[in-house]
């Protein structure tokens, strides 16, 4: 019984009959990719355990055919591991079959690699990354990256020829990593892998001219003494905002459209203001009750770098599984040419 | 003279060595056979010049647009069968394979031949291998599917200048372990560059999805001939299935469908 149970795990037959049945079934699934991209769209963007669960959980009339996929996948990796351990353990007598196996050890590893790197891995794609500023990874908490430099290489008009940061890599105030980013040339370490993707200026707050004529740059954080002893914030600048009905105010875009500063006014008196200053609206009351003027004059911008940050903990495994598959595609081909020039072949 | 005309040229060589092997068929000469080669080692001679030059003009391998991935495709074709023609002397099997081949000059002729631009995440030894190991990959299955079409021809209209049933068996399943042994590196070397240039090594597109289905396909080819059922009739008819799915992988994606990979 046993034995019928592992003949069968190791059948030939039963893994033709599951590479079938997977091929048919990405075959038509994946004609539905180009035209569901509110579905599908963001599977590169995010690892794709993440994916089945804010994704295709929801949109299983589109994505069953991905599960049901995946499940025949793994069987059809499980049956591979099984025909390798069935080799192995007969080793002796099918050794001269050793790049055969060898590929079928790399496809598994390869399997399990992306399956692994799938659950335990998160991507952040094209993080906006300020130059000389410090971002976080939400996705990989107490973690940050600091792009140091940026420069962008050109060659006369047209797309830049490469785009270079220089990145560290912090937990907490902690330096891990320090490394360069390129075109091609990425950041590589373990499963960590940072890439280039664009670069851009985004607005981050006005110059500003107050009412003793000084000349100030309002972006989240600064905070300016006034002459009458108050002190005002910056705590949030926001380049396109809205104002709803209840009073609640929303973020639109990062393109200057509606630019608004949330304030902090506070006096050692105790009299504290808080509240939001739409640019093109005037001075809160509260504000200019409390003797204060503020003349935007020009939007300051940031330059920021996008990169992507993505932790694939498989991918070490993928390179050894590759690098396996490589030898045993090449191994088999001198195997079969050596059994066919042995005449090997009974059935040819 | 441009280097376009060398491809005219090549093309000519080939379409009058389909003219020779169609006369072999029926009017067998040893004469006829020899032209016939030579003239497709001219043309591969030619194309290849045509490629070297156009590499040389560019700064970089050419395979970044659908003229150039013909092209190559072409010249990958005609060097496969050459290897078959020099190990086997397989003679007039290589009328489908020629046939085939010119049905890829054709389609490249039609097309603007201009050299483009490198795009920067293009740059990279690891795209050139990538391509150049899918186009070995897919000429290995296209040869695959001339012989499968080949020996269903001999098996109902046999003819006694086309290799014997056993011999074109023996030619298919060689090219299909070829086919898949490079298309396995194409992969493989696909991966690294895109986990160098986008943070992941497999993309779910619909060529990443359709490429791991024809590496999937012949895979299973690779262990259908130790099926009784799938030998012979089955494996020819399996090898024009495949040569369908890297059909519709290489061309039919970017005509049907909106892919983002860099070779639409
Ligand atoms: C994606 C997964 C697989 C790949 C890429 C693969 C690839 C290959 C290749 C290229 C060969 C050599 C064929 C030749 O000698 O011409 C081979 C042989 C073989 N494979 Fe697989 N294989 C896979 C999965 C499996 C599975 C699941 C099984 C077990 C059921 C299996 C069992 C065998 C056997 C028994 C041979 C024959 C070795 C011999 O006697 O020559 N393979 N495989």
């Amino acid at each position: 019984m046993l034995k019928r149970l592992w003949e069968t795990c190791c059948s030939l037959k039963l893994a033709i009959y599951l590479a079938s049945a997977a091929t048919l079934l990405l075959m038509g699934g994946s004609l539905l990719i180009p035209f569901n991209a509110h579905v599908f769209g963001s599977m590169d963007r995010l690892a794709l355990g993440t994916w089945l669960d804010q994704f295709a959980a929801n949109s299983l009339e589109k994505t069953w055919w991905f599960y049901l996929a995946a499940v025949i996948m793994l069987l059809f990796g499980l049956n591979t591991l099984c025909c390798f351990i069935d080799w192995l353990v007969n080793i002796r007598a099918r050794w001269r079959k050793s790049g055969e196996y060898l590929l079928h050890l790399g496809v598994i590893l390869v399997l399990i690699a992306y399956t692994w790197g799938n659950i335990a891995g998160w991507r952040h794609n094209g993080l906006q990354c300020q130059i000389g500023g410090v971002t976080p990874l939400t996705k990989w908490p107490g973690h940050f990256i600091r792009v140091d430099n940026f420069e962008p290489v050109f060659t006369g008009q047209g797309p830049p020829q490469d785009m270079i940061s220089d990145i560290t890599i912090l937990e907490g105030d902690r330096v891990l990593h320090q490394g360069r980013v390129q075109i091609n040339q990425p950041f590589l370490d373990g499963g960590l892998v940072v890439t280039p993707v664009s670069f851009g200026r985004q607005p981050s707050g006005y110059r500003v001219r107050l009412a003793d004529f000084r000349r100030v740059d309002f972006k989240t954080n600064t905070q300016i003494r006034l002459n009458h002893g108050g002190t005002l914030r910056v705590l949030r600048f926001l380049p396109d905002a809205r104002r709803q009905a209840n009073g609640e105010i929303f973020y639109r875009s990062n393109q200057l459209g509606n630019p608004a500063f949330e304030l902090q006014y506070t006096h050692p008196n105790g009299d504290n203001w808080r509240g939001w200053h739409f640019l093109r609206q005037a001075l809160p009351k509260e504000l200019v009750g409390r003797g204060l003027r503020l003349r935007p004059e020009a939007p300051l911008f940031d330059s920021y770098s996008s990169l992507t940050i993505n932790y694939d903990p498989g991918a070490p495994l993928a390179a050894v599984g590759s690098g396996l598959m490589t030898a045993g595609v090449l191994l088999a081909l001198l195997s079969f040419y050596r059994k066919r020039q042995r005449q090997d072949r009974p059935e040819v | 003279m441009n280097n376009v005309h060398l491809l005219q040229l090549a093309t000519l060589a080939y379409s009058l060595a389909v003219a020779c092997y169609l006369l072999q068929l029926f009017m067998p000469r040893g004469w006829l056979q020899k032209l016939a080669f030579a003239l497709v080692l001219s043309g591969v001679l030619l194309q290849t010049g045509c490629l070297l030059w156009r590499w040389q003009l560019a700064g970089f391998l050419p395979v970044t647009n659908l003229f150039s991935t013909l092209f190559f495709f072409s010249w990958a074709l005609a060097a496969c069968y050459l290897y078959f023609e020099l190990r086997y002397k397989i003679g007039a099997s290589g009328l489908f394979v020629m046939f085939l081949n010119l049905l890829l000059l054709s389609a490249a002729l039609r097309r603007d031949p201009a050299l483009p631009q490198l795009i920067p995440a293009l740059d990279t030894p690891f795209f050139s291998l990538h391509i150049v190991f899918s186009f070995l990959g897919y000429a290995f299955f296209a040869m695959a599917f001339s012989l499968g079409v080949l020996y269903l021809w001999q098996r109902f209209l046999p003819n006694s200048q086309l290799p014997e049933l056993a011999t074109i068996r023996k030619l298919n399943e060689e090219s299909i372990l070829l086919g898949f042994a490079l298309f396995t590196l194409c992969l493989i070397v696909g991966g690294i560059w895109a986990h160098w240039a986008w943070g992941y090594y497999f993309s779910w597109n619909i060529k990443g999805v359709w490429s791991f289905l024809v590496w999937l396909f012949y895979a299973g080819m690779c262990h259908a001939k130790f099926v009784k059922r799938w030998q012979g009739t089955g494996y020819a008819l399996l090898s024009i299935a495949g040569f369908g799915v890297v059909l519709f992988t290489y061309l039919g994606i970017g005509v049907l469908l909106d892919s983002n990979h860099p070779l639409e």
